[in-house]
């Protein structure tokens, strides 16, 4: 015997658009015939219900409390992120904003020498991690004003639209990155994490 | 894009009194948007006994339904600007629509008409002369319990089966208002009329 009808076959069945070789598991099969009938039992049940109307007087009233309603409304302009192009550019913003990240925070880590890379940990060591929307300390110049493109852009950028362009985390990411932390972030994390303790009262 | 454009006569049939113009949805929505309230209006004649429908198959009663679909209206004008005029503007009323009905039916238990008359209900079937008193009453009451059970169903399913069964709606068209699959679709449906089969057997 073949195997039995799935939900959405059933619901075929009771449509009659049920596939001819499902109908000859359907007639040989007790089991499937019984819930078959069932469903389309109680569909044949639902359809026959009629949809009482309303009284002809309740449209003209209906249509004069929306009017009234909409008298006191605007239509909502549109954000401006929500219009088609924008939206359909966002997942390549997030996308730059990877690139941005990755250029401003491991390309120079590659490309200086041992001891710069250490002076620009102890510089995080020591408390100046930038606040929101501020350059991290340890930022030429020239990087400055590509973190302020970056920041701008992180800004306007969803959790969701960042999952769209494959931001997100792998499972393990986190527990990874931490044991792989070197002392001065390790120092640095530490730092954070009581001063976001001492800010919320605990 | 899947659009759903009702026919001439499905829009005659939107209420009692149907303003007559040759003007499309698209084209009503855009005389709202410049500022020609009168077109929105025409909108809602056209459109308010499907959305009037769509809310009392939800709740089961006339009064929530219509304090529904005046809320669907109100939310179409204010999100005008979002509707996108390839779009079917029935399809479009028909997710709000879901939309506020779900979110209403998520804070408030429906409270379905069950055997008792309608109130101002005056269309109803007139029963044939040669129907019995009996056999009316008992179809009245049989329909007042379904329509009391489809107001039970858990609110996807209960989406579902009113816009298949009472809409006419495609399982694509479904899918795409609810924002889901035709497959999950098609198994909430076929969960809604199990649970429907239920409700109905445990009834008195």
């Amino acid at each position: 015997m073949t195997r039995h009808l799935r939900d959405a076959e059933f619901v075929d069945f009771a449509e009659g658009t049920l596939a001819p070789p499902r109908a000859v598991h359907l007639d040989a099969c007790a089991v499937c015939r019984a819930q078959a009938e069932t469903v389309a039992a109680a569909l044949r049940e639902a359809s026959a219900v009629e949809m009482p109307d309303p009284s002809p007087l309740f449209w003209d009233h209906f249509s004069a409390r929306v009017r009234e309603q909409v008298a006191h409304e605007t239509p909502e302009r549109a954000a401006w992120w929500a219009l088609s192009g924008v939206r359909a550019l966002l997942p390549l913003v997030a996308a730059l904003a990877v690139v941005v990240v990755v250029s401003v925070t491991w390309l120079p880590r590659l490309t200086h020498a041992p001891g710069a890379t250490d002076a620009l940990a102890s510089s995080h060591a020591s408390g100046a991690l930038a606040a929101d929307g501020e350059v991290p300390a340890g930022v030429d110049t020239q990087d400055a004003e590509v973190w302020a493109v970056l920041a701008a852009a992180a800004s306007d950028v969803g959790v969701d639209d960042a999952h769209a362009a494959g931001m997100g985390m792998r499972p393990g990411a986190v527990d990874h990155a931490v044991t792989h932390m070197n002392q001065a972030e390790l120092n640095e994390l530490g730092r954070l994490l009581q001063s976001e303790l001492k800010g919320s009262g605990h | 894009m899947l659009t759903r454009t009702w026919s001439a006569a499905e829009q005659a049939e939107s209420g009692c009194r149907v303003t007559v113009t040759n003007q499309t949805d698209a084209e009503l929505v855009a005389a709202c948007l410049a500022g020609e309230r009168g077109a929105f209006d025409v909108i809602v004649e056209r459109h308010r006994r499907h959305v009037y429908q769509l809310c009392y198959r939800f709740v089961g009663n006339h009064e929530d339904a219509s304090d529904l679909a005046q809320d669907v209206f109100i939310r179409a004008y204010r999100g005008l600007r979002t509707f996108k005029s390839q779009a079917s503007l029935g399809t479009w009323l028909y997710r709000i629509g879901v939309n506020v009905c779900l979110n209403r039916v998520s804070v408030k238990t429906p409270k379905p008409e069950s055997l008792e008359p309608l109130i101002a209900m005056s269309d109803q079937r007139v029963a044939s002369q040669a129907e019995s008193a009996t056999e009316s009453l008992l179809r009245s009451e049989r329909a007042g319990q379904v329509r009391a059970a489809i107001a039970r169903l858990p609110k996807k399913q209960r989406a579902t089966l009113v816009l298949r069964v009472y809409h006419d709606l495609a399982h694509e068209e479904i899918a795409n208002i609810l924002g889901s699959s035709v497959g999950a679709v098609k198994a909430n449906f076929f969960h809604a009329l199990n649970n429907l089969k239920k409700l109905l057997r445990d009834m008195p």
